[in-house]
């Protein structure tokens, strides 16, 4: 982290040393108490095996090789990869080229269209999931499969099926989430100084070659944000899968890592494999996340 | 004269475009009012029903929601607007302050912080429910609104916001108000924070919006029907043994209401405030 | 600090509310359920309870919660000792949970041994640990078959003559012919087609030492039985994926199929969600299995009412509940009001029970005629501690495979009893 020469320049001028702690102190209490003690707690937990607060038995790693024999587990391990690989595609470009159209100047009342594509996060899901089943509906009579008619092609169980599921979450997930992305991208499309574009223009460059040159490394940070904050959501769906399925996940269809970790620590009542699970997730996360930052060149910047 | 045709053109399938993902957008919305205005078995018998059908529609489930087991969706509303007000300015008020104080100030192990808050945007909250549950209930703070907004207190993502958006505003100003005689809070409190307004605009939005439709911690901490959320209290409309739409339709269509209305007084601020904030990451 | 008072003073005045009463101040209680609709059974009970002078007065604060999160908070209430309630309401399939180690509820043995040959035992077995009853249920649920006769009689068909599976299946390739419809449906995310059948032909998932015999030769048949109708057409999967699935109520609310198995207590689905089919469904007793193997009928889902050991006030509490569920009175009501099968068999035949209501007028006054005479035929189920993990299995695995998969019967049930023999170490 660099600091600007005025912000040196305050150090000296402004009073006491404690200061600054002092307008931090509020975090690094919330820090201690909210993230980094249950942290440790949940390290400790997934080596226990917990009967109530007074029965806890130390059983090494027994909750993890457990975990990775359950059929279930794994599959949900597919089904949450599976869903936040796409998540990551879609929720990341998409918002993206309607951003760039919204931004474009091509388009009436863009104002309102922003407005309206935001609204969708503002809303409970439940309800949400309850039309999205209805649509994507087993019955020939269903919204979706009357789509599939128009092309000749058979009806379908929409949610029975794990690629087709996936399908129908990847566009509930859109459909929520898609106004939130568009208004990140656009507060950076309208950072980028236009005399770049104009620039660009007198170069003799086409839409498509302002959009790679000039559009996209302007947007960069937000992109980098986002593909950030969508994969930690990918990772950790939870709501969107309830919504669709009510927690019956037939065949582990639409089961998450933390759906899993949801029934086997709350409805199972296994705080201890629980836990495990939340470890496992918390590395894939990281994990994921640290590739895609270096990758993206978030560190090289930094330094 | 090519050049305006292709122009027009352009601005009608861009602006078409537009359009069929409002319609898109916006039909959950209308099938939920319409369902709203019609007896639950009415949903059931149409399914997915885009038609009004005006023999069946009423605002007889509007009114069922004030005698809906003694009215207490309007205690679930009433507990939601508390932890969002709640919520939001502790989030406002301490989110700010840090990152103001990570953005102004060069102190000892600044960059570990920086590094642990960016750090903390990646951790799922998800993993830490229960042991911050076993902790609540130690603390006897379990059915309390302090227990739900605890791991809301100082969101990192505010943090890292209002540190971001506050290495954009000019430092002369603060500086002429420590000449003054200023001291640092003073300055937080009368020159930055007005000069925040934008990022508050922003910060507000986003966090009303998790908290309002806030689910899995609230529903854990919770456990006094009166004192329950909207989203909670919902839930408990629909069982494993059927919903009851009557409630679950109307009860939806009312919960959207505030949030909208916090969103279109705040969206210019909101555009504005992050588009001066987290962009320049 | 302020808080902290505030709590305080607030135990305080919980302590001295319970313990320091005076005689006309009523005593309060505390019950969670996650069901509300059984709110209503309390109430009428509560005010009968109160009408009686003979009766301490009382005054029950009756809490509605989410079905996970109500026995999530139990679990961790009882374990700490800290804001049990004083009655609880806990769903079959947990209760096991609260059977293991120090028992933390009530037990009722004094309300249910003086009376224990007028009630099916079986269902307080499912709440029973080594002779100690601690459950009582509402229902039997009893498994019947809910008949569509419209859609029977333009096949041709009565269903009065449908006494075995073999002929239910003959009868369905009938009507697949003649209308084209299905005969019925099973689910493919839940429990409630396969579990009831399967106990019905005499089969189980465990056995209450823990063992499994999920792939037992009855649960093989049973689903090959099952398999077979898939295969002809005569049964498909649920639309939606179980019998309480939007998409489900809308299709066979518009006639979409003609027969549905279920337990007793869906009886009011049909009245609240498929309003249209009123006056053309029948109840009546499962088919049997021609084999001669298995039971008349068998009893499904249900919930324990409880009092937690450790409140002050058990025994008004116990007293209260078991007023209200296993009185005559409260059996009577429990018909009445939930449209459930009552545990207690004189209720079946008296002029009480035949009072006019909503289920009387959707299906009928003969809706008792044969329910009365499976009840001395109704199977146990084994609810371990593995029976939450069991019935899992069978909603996420079993039912699944049996609807979307090409395995065989065999397969299926030796594959999810691996499974399930994986998890119990």
């Amino acid at each position: 982290m660099k600091l600007s020469s005025s912000a040196k320049k305050q150090e000296s001028v402004f009073g006491h040393k404690a200061v600054p702690y002092l307008f931090i102190a509020p975090f690094i209490i919330f820090f201690i108490i909210v993230y980094l003690y249950p942290f440790f707690q949940t390290i400790l937990m997934s080596f226990q095996r917990i009967d109530g607060p007074n029965h806890i038995t130390w059983i090494g790693t027994s909750n993890y090789t457990k975990l990775f024999k359950d059929r279930n587990f794994s599959q949900s391990l597919m089904t949450t990869f599976r869903y936040a690989i796409w998540d990551v595609i879609i929720l990341t470009t998409v918002p993206l080229i309607v951003a760039c159209i919204l931004n474009s100047g091509y388009v009436k009342f863009s104002a309102f269209f922003k407005s309206v594509f935001f609204i969708p996060a503002l809303t409970s899901t439940i309800v949400a999931g309850i039309v999205f089943r209805l649509a994507f509906g087993t019955l020939d009579t269903s919204i979706a499969n009357r789509v599939l008619a128009l092309f000749g092609k058979p009806p379908r169980d929409w949610l029975m099926h794990a690629d087709s599921a996936n399908f129908v979450l990847i566009l509930l997930t859109l459909w929520r989430w898609m106004g939130v992305n568009i208004v990140y991208y656009i507060s950076g499309l309208q950072a980028i100084p236009p005399e770049l574009y104009e620039a660009a223009q007198i170069d003799g460059a086409n839409a498509l070659q302002k959009f790679f040159y000039v559009s996209l490394p302007g947007v960069k940070p937000v992109l980098i944000y986002v593909i950030t904050i969508t994969v930690l959501g990918g990772f950790a769906m939870f709501t969107e899968s309830v919504a669709l399925f009510t927690q019956k996940y037939a065949g582990g269809i639409g089961r998450t890592i933390v759906g899993y970790m949801y029934q086997v620590g709350f409805y199972k009542s296994n705080l201890g494999m629980a836990s495990a699970v939340g470890i496992v997730l918390l590395i894939i996360v990281l994990t994921v996340n640290l590739i895609q930052l270096i990758a993206m060149g978030f560190f090289r910047k930094e330094n | 004269m090519g050049n305006k045709t292709k122009k027009r053109i352009l601005t009608f399938l861009a602006t078409a475009l537009m359009v069929i993902l409002a319609i898109f957008t916006l039909a959950p919305f209308y099938f939920m009012f319409l369902s709203s205005l019609k007896p639950g078995t009415e949903m059931l018998r149409n399914g997915l029903s885009f038609t009004f059908d005006p023999a069946v529609s009423s605002f007889k489930n509007y009114e069922a929601l004030n005698t809906y087991r003694d009215g207490i969706y309007w205690d679930w509303y009433k507990s939601s607007l508390i932890l969002m007000v709640i919520q939001t300015l502790a989030g406002l008020i301490l989110g700010s302050m840090v990152g103001y104080g990570l953005a102004m100030y060069d102190f000892k192990g600044k960059n570990i912080v920086i590094t642990v808050v960016l750090l903390l945007m990646m951790v799922p909250f998800e993993i830490l429910l229960l042991p911050l549950y076993q902790m609540l209930i130690r603390a006897k703070m379990i059915n309390s609104y302090f227990g739900v907004v605890l791991p809301y207190l100082v969101p990192p993502f505010m943090i890292f916001f209002f540190r971001q958006y506050c290495l954009s505003l000019p430092k002369e100003m603060m500086e002429a108000a420590y000449m003054d005689g200023c001291s640092d809070f003073g300055i937080f409190f009368r020159i930055m924070v007005p000069n925040m307004i934008p990022a508050y605009g922003a910060m507000t939005i986003l966090s009303c919006m998790n908290c309002w439709n806030n689910l899995l911690w609230p529903l854990i901490v919770l456990s006094n029907d009166r004192k329950f959320t909207i989203p909670i209290g919902m839930a408990t409309t629909i069982t494993p043994y059927g919903n009851a739409y009557d409630v679950l339709m109307p009860g939806a269509v009312m919960a959207v209401v505030p949030i909208v209305i916090i969103y279109l007084f705040a969206q210019k601020t909101f555009i504005a405030g992050l588009t001066s904030g987290a962009v320049k990451g | 600090m302020k808080k902290m008072l505030v709590v305080l003073l607030a135990a305080l005045m919980l302590v001295l509310s319970v313990t320091a009463y005076a005689d006309d101040e009523p005593i309060h209680l505390t019950l969670w359920t996650f069901q509300e609709l059984h709110l209503s059974l309390y109430r009428e009970m509560l005010d009968k309870w109160n009408a009686d002078p003979a009766n301490p007065k009382l005054d029950i604060d009756m809490q509605v919660m989410d079905y996970e999160d109500m026995h999530n908070k139990l679990t961790i209430a009882l374990q700490t000792g800290e804001g049990a309630p004083d009655i609880t309401e806990i769903e079959i399939s947990m209760y096991a949970n609260y059977l293991k180690g120090d028992i933390q509820l009530a037990a009722l043995n004094e309300y249910v041994e003086p009376i224990e040959d007028h009630l099916v035992m079986s269902r307080l077995n499912n709440y029973a640990r080594d002779g100690k009853y601690y459950g009582i249920d509402h229902h039997i649920g009893a498994t019947v078959m809910f008949y569509n006769t419209e859609i029977l009689e333009e096949a041709g068909i009565n269903y009065k003559d449908i006494k075995t599976w073999d002929d239910f299946h003959e009868a369905g390739k009938t009507v697949l012919e003649k209308t084209g419809k299905p005969m019925t449906t099973w689910e493919s995310s839940d429990c409630w087609s396969i579990y009831p059948i399967v106990s019905q032909h005499g089969g189980d998932w465990l056995t209450w030492d823990n063992e499994v015999v999920m792939d037992s030769d009855v649960v093989i048949d049973t689903l090959a039985f099952m398999k077979s109708m898939l295969e002809d057409g005569t049964a498909i999967p649920a639309p939606g994926g179980f019998h309480h699935a939007e998409e489900y109520w809308g299709w066979m609310n518009a006639g979409g199929c003609a027969t549905v198995s279920m337990p007793f207590w869906y009886l009011n689905r049909f009245t609240d969600y498929m309003p249209d089919l009123a006056g053309k469904m029948k109840v009546v007793p499962l088919p049997t299995w021609a084999d001669g193997k298995g039971h008349k009928s068998s009893q499904m889902g249900g919930t324990g009412v409880s009092v937690v050991a450790t409140s002050p006030n058990a025994d008004v509490a116990k007293a209260f509940i078991a007023f209200a569920t296993l009185t005559f009175d409260g059996n009577v009501n429990t018909w009445k009001l939930l449209g459930f099968d009552p545990i207690l068999m004189d209720v079946y035949g008296a002029p009480e029970m035949m009072e006019p209501n909503k289920f009387f007028d959707y299906y009928g006054d003969e809706i008792f005629d044969e329910m009365a005479t499976v009840l001395d035929d109704i199977p146990d189920t084994a609810i371990t501690d593995m029976y939450p993990t069991a019935t899992d299995i069978v909603k996420s695995q079993m039912a699944y495979d049996l609807c979307y998969s090409d395995k065989s019967a065999e397969e299926i049930a030796k594959e999810c009893a691996d499974q399930l023999r994986s998890m119990i170490d």
